[in-house]
């Protein structure tokens, strides 16, 4: 649109200064015309004069030839004459008409030339008389007359052509000013409309500019609103956790509890039938004794391990909730530093097997909460230290880098490997994978991961079995505070 | 205690198996005294304020409270209890329950209770704990009503 109206613009433009352009040739060849006719003027009038002059010299002398000075003045105008003429001829050798009247103009020249020579020759010759009778007869008047006739006709036809070149010249000029004027009104309304289109492109551009902004604003509440949900989910995850945990908790005190209690009275019972055995072994069925001695015990001790693993599952559940409740204090941290303290408070255990523990090359710098990453990488290290294959002595490889804002750790082993189906299930409370040869819960690595999540990091897992395994922890370089729950 | 036999026990605790088990410990380790047990907030706290042998009317008592409870929270109780006039304000409480929680703890002890003991889950441990507080019952102090 806007391109269309500036084209129409520079058209109109152009337009004017063609029409300016030819104007200033047309006013150039109109002055040119116009001098024209006035060189063309002045010509006539030029031989007009030399004429008339050389007439009036001949007069003159034919008066008195005593007076050598008229006869001067003759000759000098008949010299100059023919050069008149010529240059009047050359003037107009483009006006078939004017040429007409030269020609005409001519025979009377040169009749009058041939008189006015042998005049002035029988003047000078001294014969006066005859010279006078000539002049007499020769009607000089009358031939003056259309002389004069012929050069006003020549004026008139030069001031006629000038005339209609007059014309010309004006029609040209309101030409020029009619384009003129056309090109303004066109310049004219392609800058009103071409104002009232950037007014208009304008007020939309701000106009979506505001919607724009609102828009981002909408977005940023959304956004605000989304967080909000999802922090007030997972503080109702973290209190529903914990509440439960410590809920059930209860219950188990009194299985426990009535369980000892069940235990005492059973120990009393079993007295009771043992001395029943050496003082009347036959008031005792085998029942009684089955159940005094086996049955009861067996059944107590069932309730127990499974109150006491129960009890073991509802405290690590309770430690995650808590985990997740706890408030993070991002910090710098030595890696190199926290890995070696690790390592330490292994001593006994790495010694007993013939592990090791080694760090490659430099741990990265990073700031995040000291509780997390080193809850983290001892959970990591202590299992790669027990699951071990059975064949080789352990190793395990700690290392690390930083790229962009963000760090990864890796933690690897020789161990036993895992295998690639249960790669996702470790993550997961209570998932163990393996031969179930060690003592454990199947918490560990599902609180590693609670806690990197929480650190906004990471945690994937490269393995197969018999071949160790390698946890990798990405995490960013700078722990930030928005969440907090 | 034993020179303050009329000081009774009142035990607001919601689990049934846990009153006894409390109970049972209690009497293993020797205490005697009277023990009055309520299930819920509000039969307790009627007691406690307006029976006629409650510690607000008649002698001195013992509170062992525990927070969690079916009609409102332990802590409200413990405040009631701190934070009224006459003699029931006096009375120690010995806060008994599951929750092991820091800042609930805090909180307690801030509201004013005199002992705050975590049920362990192991009963062993928790017959210790209680008849450890039996023999703590035995010795301590609680003022005398007409003092």
């Amino acid at each position: 649109m806007l391109i269309a109206f500036m084209a129409v613009g520079f058209l109109a433009l152009l337009a004017a200064g063609f029409a300016a352009a030819w104007v200033t040739g047309e006013l150039a060849k109109h002055s040119q015309a116009v001098s024209h006719t006035y060189e063309v003027e002045l010509a006539i009038a030029d031989t007009r004069r030399l004429i008339e002059q050389g007439e009036t010299a001949r007069r003159g002398y034919l008066l008195s030839p005593g007076t050598p000075r008229f006869l001067e003045a003759y000759n000098d105008a008949a010299k100059a004459l023919p050069r008149a003429e010529k240059k009047l001829r050359q003037l107009t050798y483009d006006n078939p008409r004017q040429q007409a009247h030269i020609r005409k103009l001519e025979q009377h020249l040169r009749e009058l030339q041939t008189l006015r020579g042998q005049s002035v020759e029988l003047i000078v010759a001294g014969k006066v008389g005859e010279a006078r009778e000539l002049f007499q007869t020769e009607m000089s008047s009358a031939r003056f007359r259309e002389v004069r006739a012929v050069f006003d006709q020549m004026t008139r036809e030069e001031r006629a052509l000038l005339a209609i070149r007059d014309a010309q010249q004006e029609r040209s000029i309101s030409l020029f000013y009619t384009v003129l004027v056309v090109a303004g009104l066109l310049l004219a309304a392609v800058a009103i409309s071409a104002l009232l289109v950037v007014v208009r492109y304008t007020g939309d551009l701000a106009q979506s500019r505001e919607q724009l902004q609102q828009l981002n604003e909408s977005l940023e509440a959304i956004v605000v609103d989304r967080t909000s949900d999802l922090s007030r989910a997972n503080d109702e995850i973290q209190r529903f956790a914990y509440i439960v945990s410590h809920d059930l908790r209860s219950p188990l005190v009194n299985v426990m509890g009535f369980t000892a209690e069940l235990e005492a009275a059973t120990a009393t019972l079993r007295e009771l039938v043992e001395q029943a055995e050496q003082d009347a072994p036959d008031i005792l069925t085998d029942d009684a004794r089955l159940a005094a001695q086996e049955d009861l015990p067996e059944a107590i001790g069932f309730i127990r391990t499974s109150t006491q693993k129960m009890d073991r599952l509802i405290n690590a559940i309770l430690a995650l909730s808590r985990q997740g409740r706890r408030v993070l204090a991002p910090e710098t941290l030595d890696l190199m530093r926290m890995v070696s303290q690790i390592r330490d408070s292994m001593a006994h255990r790495l010694d007993e097997t013939g592990a090791r523990i080694d760090v490659v090359g430099n741990l990265p710098a990073l700031v995040s909460d000291r509780v997390a990453i080193e809850q983290i990488l001892s959970n990591l290290i202590e299992n790669a230290v027990k699951y071990r294959h059975p064949d080789r002595p352990v190793e395990v490889q700690v290392s690390g880098a930083a790229g962009g804002d963000r760090v990864w750790i890796e933690v690897s082993d020789n161990g036993r490997g895992i295998d690639p189906r249960d790669h996702e299930r470790v993550f997961d409370l209570f998932r163990r994978s393996g031969t179930q040869d060690q003592p454990g819960e199947g918490i560990g690595l599902a609180h590693v991961r609670a806690l990197a999540y929480r650190l906004g990091g990471t945690i994937t897992l490269r393995s197969a079995l018999g071949e160790g395994a390698t946890f990798r922890l990405s995490l960013p370089s700078t722990l930030s505070l928005q969440e907090k729950s | 205690m034993n020179a303050h036999q009329s000081v009774s026990i009142v035990m607001i605790e919601d689990d049934e198996g846990h009153a006894r088990l409390i109970e049972k410990n209690i009497r293993r380790a020797g205490i005697l005294n009277d023990i009055k047990h309520f299930l819920d907030g509000t039969s307790a706290l009627d007691y406690l304020f307006n029976a006629p042998d409650g510690p607000m009317l008649n002698g001195p008592a013992l509170v062992l409270l525990d927070l969690n409870l079916p009609d409102m929270s332990g802590t409200d109780i413990l405040a009631k209890i701190k934070q009224s006039d006459g003699p029931v304000k006096r009375t120690p409480v010995v806060v008994l329950t599951t929750t092991d929680d820091s800042r609930e703890i805090q909180r307690c002890y801030d509201l004013g209770a005199n002992v705050y003991i975590t049920k362990p889950v192991n009963y062993e441990s928790f017959a210790q704990a209680i008849r450890q507080l039996g023999l703590f019952l035995s010795v301590i102090q609680v003022p005398d009503i007409e003092e």
